[in-house]
Formats: structure tokens, sequence, C-alpha cells
């Protein structure tokens, strides 16, 4: 037996090579094994040394204050969850350190019985402290020594005094809170936090990755939302809705240029700090998940489109104002204003007939491409995840369609759609979809041309004239040259539409001769009452809350009233009789 | 006589007298061979494992728990506790293997892992975006098992040499690397890739390949990670993160705090806060656990029991005077402590972020099984017969210091020189 097959056992097999050429191998082998010994110790050192540098590092970083730094207090300020602000600043929404009370019979840690006083006798302390509390159902859990949460809020001031029962199993761990400053205002914009931490129904879902984002959620998120427009909406709503014992009412505030919603109100609201089973039915966005027919208020997008095809060329025509007859149907006005009217009188005593006419002549088509353009066949644009389908018409329209649309019966779009509208036909023609987020100047989209500049100019004219001389009477605020125009559409119902309930809307923008803003105020089932009147229309019940909701909130939003100015309406004032007076 | 027959004189023990009794010797003869150094340094690292697994279970429950499953706190320590007690075994087993067996072993799995990760691509199962796993009622990584037969394999086609020297080892082995990290980069799994061609790397610079063309290797992997770096998003998001310090609140940054929370002697155990918000506490960044409830110190030592494993494999294998041995047991060690302290490395922000678990020690589901299997195979391969004493050059006669040294290194085989 020879070294080579000691070293080597697979090498007797191999055919044996001669002898000057197998010392050979043999010192190449050794060579080799050399070799490797030398490189297996630069392996050793190349580990010592990674080893050296990794015990380097661990001194340095147990000597250095980084440890301490790890704590600090830009971290420990550093909310839960981002904080969200209206366009000013004011907090919306905000992390607060908030006690919870935790039932933890293990607290003891003796075994024995979980607290030191019966849970009857605990029970009764618990009631003096929290008077909602069901003290029978306390004292069953207490008594059961299961684990759990006895209430989800409590005050500091309420956690001291349960402090003061002694009982070390009545646990009161700080808990980060969700807490909505403002109540209810804007709950529909904000929405809330689901147990989970994930955000629900608003803008706290939207951005809810933003706002749980470590590296940014230090600073907050701005909305468009301004705060004290958003009170004033909110009140006047309230106000509108109780005075006409409504089922409900929306409101929004869009800023004409930029499409950031100002303000948005859907009322009855619910309150994001305590969600409960009423609040949870109120959620249902009324301005942005809603489709209404809403009426009227669609007269002047007819009348707009028509101005803008050259359809309305003279202001002077006179329209046949009788009732419409197509086939079986029978399109009528609700009051006789005379056999023919001009456009500018269709608008101010809000004319079904004359307006179905001026959609006749215009033509299914160019109506259906302008309110395509206006964006009413698809959802509204808006961030919220609520956002409601339209009831569109489709594609072709018959002749009896073509006239309902124009008058706003037989299409279906929300609040904001109609909103979104009015500004393109008053801002000069041009649509922008609407934001919930703060824009910085010249941020504000390009958007799509509706109609034309002179279009918009007219829009202007027509539309102030209406809250002048017209149905929109009680919303001109003196001063604020307010323009808009109503919209009282009955209720589809069960066999047809009901007569006695209706939506009434009303549709506005304000200072008329460089509009800024427009407002929508919105109904639900107004009845008629004393405040209105006894009538159920917009004219008296939707006009008045943005008469009285303008004059609040224009001088927060840099609308100075001024009697002095005003559009100039002059050319079209002859064509209303009685006008001069 | 031959290497892995031992030339222990075993008629002193008594002839043969049935299976019992022939299980009983092949122990006692596997206790007087096995190395009980490596050994205890492998159970004291697993006993660490358990103990940090203990601690970063609770982190890594309650983030993984939905709201509609709960995960108990210590949730993954019971598992963990079940894989290493199936991983003890296996590693047990392995190291029973004499050299040849373990070899021959090791050839079979890796051939038939290497058939799995083929059909990754095709059967795998997708974890986070990564196609690694694949599932015949136990889901494994092929990868993971191929490790230790890849090391030995690689081993065994880089002793070719001493039967003849023409062959074309560098060829074969580079061909056979260059499929494997193939493979792990379309599943994608560039940690991996590093590791298996680390150790080739590892392997062809201890089988003599010249320091000019080591440089140009260097310069080769160099060129390799700076290409990974404009093809690939994920690797580059990590590299920028690494040299640009990262945003704040990244794994790296929160690993780092939950590391230094601790101070030099820690929080004491279960007592950590900060290691709550660290994702992947009980796989990638459990050196940061260890380091927020055990403190710095407990960091070092961890770092020196590898340096020491490392150590004492290492000086070991220069003792031997077969080179499939000296290349399987350093290759192996690399994979091991190299992976290891790329993990540490990673922990203590040397290092961009790898995606690497710390060998082990790491929670590991079904590859603690594949590590067990490693070391086991380790052991089996550094087992050596303590009555065969070599007296092989000194460390200072290797450097040309020393004296001369004698002709024949080992006594046994003086004869036939």
């Amino acid at each position: 037996m020879n070294a080579m097959s000691l070293m080597d056992p697979l090498a007797v097999r191999t055919a044996h090579p001669p002898i000057s050429e197998r010392s050979q191998l043999m010192s190449l082998r050794e060579e080799a094994l050399d070799t490797a010994r030398m490189r297996i110790l630069l392996l050793v050192a190349l580990f010592v040394f990674i080893a050296f540098l990794g015990l380097m590092r661990i001194v340095y970083l147990g000597s250095s204050d980084r440890a301490y730094a790890a704590t600090t207090l830009e971290e420990a300020l550093l909310p839960a969850r981002g904080e969200i602000t209206d366009r000013n600043g004011v907090p919306l929404a905000r992390m607060f350190p908030a006690y919870s009370l935790w039932f933890n019979p293990d607290a003891m840690g003796d075994g024995g019985a979980p607290l030191v006083n019966s849970p009857a006798y605990v029970a009764a302390g618990l009631k003096a402290i929290f008077p909602d509390m069901d003290q029978a159902k306390i004292e069953a859990r207490l008594a059961s020594g299961k684990a759990g949460y006895l209430r989800r809020r409590v005050l500091p001031e309420e956690a001291n005094r349960v402090q003061e029962l002694g009982e070390l199993a009545l646990e009161m761990p700080q808990e980060p809170d969700r807490h909505y400053p403002q109540g209810s205002m804007a709950a529909h914009v904000l929405g809330h936090v689901a147990a989970d931490g994930h955000g629900r129904v608003g803008m706290e879902q939207v951005l809810d990755e933003r706002l749980r984002d470590p590296a940014l959620r230090g600073t907050p998120v701005a909305l468009s939302i301004d705060m004290r427009v958003q009170g004033a909406l909110e009140d006047e709503l309230e106000r509108g809705m109780k005075l006409n014992d409504a089922m409900g009412a929306a409101g929004i505030v869009l800023d004409v240029d930029t499409g950031e919603v100002l303000a948005l109100a859907s009322l009855p609201e619910f309150n994001p700090n305590k969600i409960d089973q009423e609040g949870a039915s109120n959620m249902f966005n009324r301005v942005t998940n809603q489709v209404y027919e809403l009426g009227s208020t669609f007269k002047p997008l007819t009348v707009a489109a028509a101005i803008d095809a050259g359809v309305v060329k003279d202001f002077g025509r006179r329209w046949d104002a009788k009732t419409v007859h197509i086939g079986k149907s029978r399109l009528r006005d609700s009051h006789s204003y005379g056999e023919t009217l001009n456009v500018a009188q269709t608008l101010i005593h809000s004319s079904n007939t004359v307006t179905a006419r001026i959609a006749d002549e215009l033509g299914a088509e160019r109506l259906r491409r302008t309110m395509m353009d206006l964006g009413m066949h698809e959802r509204p644009y808006i961030e919220l995840p609520a956002r409601g389908h339209p009831i569109w018409p489709g594609e072709d329209w018959p002749r009896i369609r073509n006239m309902t649309v124009s008058y706003g019966h037989g299409i279906a779009v929300t609040p904001l759609h109609l909103a979104s509208a009015y500004a393109a036909m008053v801002n000069g023609g041009t649509w922008r979809p609407a934001t919930l987020h703060k824009l910085a100047p010249g941020e504000a989209p390009r958007g799509r041309r509706v109609f034309k500049e002179s279009t918009s100019s007219r829009m202007r004219q027509l539309l102030r004239m209406i809250s002048i001389y017209g149905t929109g009477r009680n919303a001109d605020a003196p001063g604020y040259r307010v323009g808009g125009k109503t919209g009282s559409a009955e209720k589809p119902g069960q066999g047809g539409y009901r007569r006695t309930s209706l939506i009434s809307t009303f549709a506005a923008a304000f200072p008329m001769d460089r509009p800024r803003y427009v407002v929508v105020t919105m109904l639900d089932e107004p009845r008629g009452t004393v405040a209105s009147s006894y009538q159920r229309t917009a004219a008296w019940n939707a006009a008045p809350i943005v008469g009285r909701l303008v004059p609040r909130i224009g001088p927060m939003l840099g609308v100075r009233p001024d009697e002095r100015r005003d559009v100039d309406i002059s050319d079209l004032k002859p064509l209303i009789p009685g006008a001069d007076k | 006589m031959s290497i892995d027959q031992p030339a222990l004189n075993r008629s002193r023990s008594e002839p043969p007298r049935g299976a019992a009794s022939s299980h009983i010797r092949n122990l006692r003869i596997w206790w007087r061979e096995v190395d009980r150094v490596l050994l205890g340094l492998i159970v004291l690292l697993m006993i660490i494992s358990t103990i940090a697994v203990a601690a970063a279970s609770p982190a890594s429950a309650r983030r993984l728990s939905t709201s509609a499953e709960r995960l108990p706190d210590l949730y993954f320590f019971w598992k963990h506790l079940a894989w290493q007690a199936l991983a003890l075994g296996v590693l047990f087993g392995a190291s029973l293997m004499s050299r040849e067996t373990a070899r021959r072993f090791a050839l079979v799995l890796g051939g038939g892992m290497l058939f799995f990760m083929f059909l990754v691509p095709f059967i795998g199962t997708d974890i986070n975006g990564a196609r690694r796993w694949i599932d015949l009622g136990l889901r494994f990584q092929p990868s993971e098992f191929l490790k230790p037969a890849f090391a030995i394999a690689l081993a065994w086609v880089f002793s070719w040499r001493m039967r003849d020297p023409n062959l074309p080892v560098r060829a074969v082995s580079l061909a056979l690397t260059g499929v494997v990290v193939f493979l792990l980069a379309l599943q994608p799994n560039f940690g991996e890739a590093v590791l298996f061609a680390g150790v080739w790397a590892v392997l062809v610079m201890l089988s003599g390949l010249s320091f000019a063309r080591i440089g140009s290797l260097l310069g080769a992997g160099a060129a390799l990670i700076t290409a990974t770096y404009f093809i690939y998003d994920n690797a580059r998001h990590r590299i920028d993160s690494f040299l640009g310090g990262g945003t704040a609140f990244d794994q790296v940054d929160l690993a780092e705090r939950t590391l230094l929370a601790g101070g030099w002697t820690g929080t004491g155990f279960w007592l950590g806060l900060k290691k709550m918000r660290l994702p992947e506490a009980h796989t990638d960044y459990i050196f940061s656990v260890i380091g927020e409830e055990f403190g710095l110190l407990a960091c070092a030592l961890i770092l020196c029991l590898y340096l020491a494993l490392a150590a004492r494999v290492l000086m070991r294998m220069i003792d031997e005077d077969d080179l499939f041995t000296m290349l399987a047991g350093s290759g192996l060690t690399a994979l091991i402590v190299g992976q290891a302290f790329i993990n540490m490395l990673v922990n203590l922000r040397l290092f961009p972020s790898k995606g690497m678990t710390l060998p082990l020690v790491s929670y590991g589901g079904s590859s603690t099984i594949a590590m067990g299997l490693m070391v086991g195979l380790l052991l089996a391969i550094t087992r050596r017969n303590p009555f065969l004493k070599r007296r092989t050059a000194g460390l200072a006669q290797l450097m040309g210091l020393g004296d001369e040294p004698a002709r024949g290194r080992a006594s046994i085989r003086g004869s036939a020189s």
C-alpha cells in the first residue's frame, strides 16, 4: 500500500502513471495542499478582520450617544397617525393620548380573587363615575373574571377617580385615539378611523396610507376645506332643514377657478368621535353619493349649450310657451306667463316648455355632448370613495328625452355634478374636477373647455337676472351679486312622480361680475311651513339658505359686499317687462 | 487502510454481538471522532437561538396577527422548539455518517435539490412576490437544502485535481455555480445567490488560484454588483438606502433603534419595547432583538462565537492532508459563518440589507432543518480519528520561518516515502 492511496482512495482506481510522472504528481499534490493551507490561513484572517470590524462597530455604537438618540423627542411627538387640517391649518383630526378602562383579572398576581372588594361594590363605584354604565352588566363582567375592555374612552379626571377605587385589576392603558376637535363638522369629508386602525368613509380612508406612513405622518395634511365656511354652511343648512321640516339637506361651496371644495355638508351628520347605529346610518353622503333629478337647475345649462351652439343668437326672439305635445306626452309649465317668452324670461320664470323647445331646436346630440363634457355621464370627480353613478339616459336620446333632460328630468346626478357644471358655466367655460386637497397657487388643473368665454359671460348676466327678477330673489344677498337658479323636482315614486315630495335645489355663484365661488344647497323633501309661506319650492326654502349663507362666508373668502358693483345687464334689461321700475 | 476507515484498533472492543451492540459501538466511535468543541459551539448557538426566538416571538406574533386570527405571543417560540428538536435529530443523524458517506449523500441530495430548483419556476409557491418554495405537503426552499450539498459537491470537483491535474475543474465548478446562481436570480433571491457565488469564490481561492486572478475575480464581482444595482430595482433601493442613510423608519433604521435601545447590558428578557415595531423580528433582525433585550455585550459574544466556530474548523482543516476534506470543511464553514457575518453586519448597518437570516439562531421553519443538516455534514466531514496523530508542518514552517520540515509529515505514511 503506498502513500498515494493513503491520501486519496479514489486514486487507486486510476491507471498507474509512469514513475517520473507519479513523482511529479506527488509534488504537485504537496504543492496544492500547501497552497490550500496558506489560503485557509488567509480565510481565517479575513474572518478575523470582519469580526474585528463588527466588534469595533459594536463598541462604537455602544459608546456613542446614538443609543439615547434612538428615542428622540421628535419620535415621541410623532403621532401614530398623521393630522388632518383645513386649508388654514385648523386641526380637523388629530391623535389624542386617551385612556381606556381594561379589566385585568391577573393583575394581583397571586392567583386569588381578581378584585379587592366585591364585584358589586366595584361596579357601584364605576357606576358613580360613569353614570351611563350598565351596573348589572359590569358586575357580571367583573365576577366572570374574563379580561377585556370595560370602556374604550376615559377622561383624565375619570381616570383619577377610577384610580381612587384602589383596584389593581382596573387598568387604564394609554391608547392613542383619533379625535375630531370639530365634532361632527365636515364628518362626511373626514370619515372616521375604525377599530382596526384604518380610515373609513372620507379622507381618512383616501389618505390612509399617507397618514400611517411614519416618514410622512409628521406633517399634517391640509384639505381644501375652510372650517369657517364649513361651519356657516352646516349652520344654515341645518336651520333651513329644520324650518322646512326636511328629511335631509346637502350643500357644497366650490372654488370656480380651481375646483377646490371649500365646504361640503350632508345632513343629518354623524359624529366621527362616537360611531353608533344612528351615526352609521347617516354616513351616506348626499353630495357625492346620492343622485337626484335636479330639475330646473339644468335649464341654464341647456340655455348655455344653445347659446354656445348658436341656436340662441337673438335674445329678443320670442319662443312659443304653450304646452308641448309629443306623442301622448304633454309638457306643461306650472304657471302660465303668457303665450310667448324670450330666453331671459324663460329662465326668470323657469319655463319648462320654452326650455324644451330650445333643446328641441338644439338637438339631442348637441345637448348630450355638452352634458358629457360637463361629466354628467360618469361618477363625480372627487377623492372621496363614496361617489354615486349618475342615471344617464344612454346613447340615442329620443326627442322627448332630450326635452326632459333640458329641464333636469330623466337624468339623475349628484349635487356635486351640478356644482362643477355651474363652475364651468360661470368661470369662462372651463370644467375642472373637484378636489378636497388644498392646491397651491398655479397647481389648479388645466381642465377642459365646455363653453365659450362669450357664452359664460352671457350666462353670468342671465343667472344674475334670475336672482334679481325671478325665482332666485330670496338668494339675492345685498351687495354680493349672487346669481343662481332654483330647481324643484318631484321625487320619483311608485307609478310616476310624487307631487308632494320634492327635491328643492338652489345652484348659485357669486359675485356675478367676477364669479369666485359656486354654492349649491339642496333640501330633501321639504314641507310647506310658516317659514316658507307654506311653499315647497326651492324659491322659498333652498334659495333663502344661500341668501343667508353668502353674507356669512363672503367676507371670510375675500368677497366684500359692494352695492355699486354688479355684472352689466343693461343690454338684457329691456327684455324684461317692468324691470326698470 | 484509508481515511474513512478509522485506524483505531477496534480489536480492543468486544466482537460484534448483534445490531444493538454495533449501534452502541458506532456511537462510541462517533463520540471519539467528532469535533466536540465544534459540537459544543453549535449546541450553544442553538440554545441562544431558543432564548432569542422566545424574546422575538411576541413582536412577530402581534405583527402578523390579523383581526380574524390572533396569534398567541409565543406562537413562534413553540413552533421553533419543534423545528429545533427535528433539526437536532437531523444534525445528529448526518454527523453519524462517515466522510465518504457524507460526500455521496451530499451529491445525491444536491442532484435532487437542483432538480427541484428547476421545478420552482413551474410548481413553486409565491410568498411576498418571490417564488422560492416548493410545497410537497411540507413547504421548503430547495436552495436551503442545496447549500450544504453544493459546498461539498464543489469541494469534490476541485479535489479531482488530485488525480489528474489536467481536469478542467474550474470550468466545471464555474458552470455548476452559474446554473445555481441563475436559478436563484430568477426567483429572485439575491442573498442566496451571493452566498453560492461566495462559496465558489472561497473554494477557487483555496484551490490555488493565482492572486492576479483573484484580483480580477474581485473586480468582476464588483462589476456584477454594479450591474445588479442598475438592473434590479430591489437591489438598487437597498443599496441606495444603505449609502444614503435611508429614510427614517425603514427596516434598517428600526433595527438599529432596536439594537441600541438596550445599551450595553440590555433591557432584560421580554422587557424590550422597540422590537414590537420591528418587522421580521424573529428572522432577519433577531440580532437586533438580542441587542435590545440582552445588550450589546451579548451581541459581541455571539459575534465571537461565530468567529470561534470558523477559527476552530479552519485551523483544524490546516492539519488535514486530504484536499477534499479541507475544501469541504472550509466551504461549509464559509457558508455558515459568512451568512452569519453578513446578517450581523446588516444589523450593525455596515452592510446593505440582504434579507438573510442569522444561521442557527433565527427562526426558520424548514430552513432550521436545512441548517441542522448543514452543521451535521460539517461535523461528519471534520470527524477525525484522535489516535491518528499527524505531525504536519507547523504554521511557522508553512510561512517559511521555521526549520525545514522532515519529509513525510504524517508518521503513518513514512514507509512509502
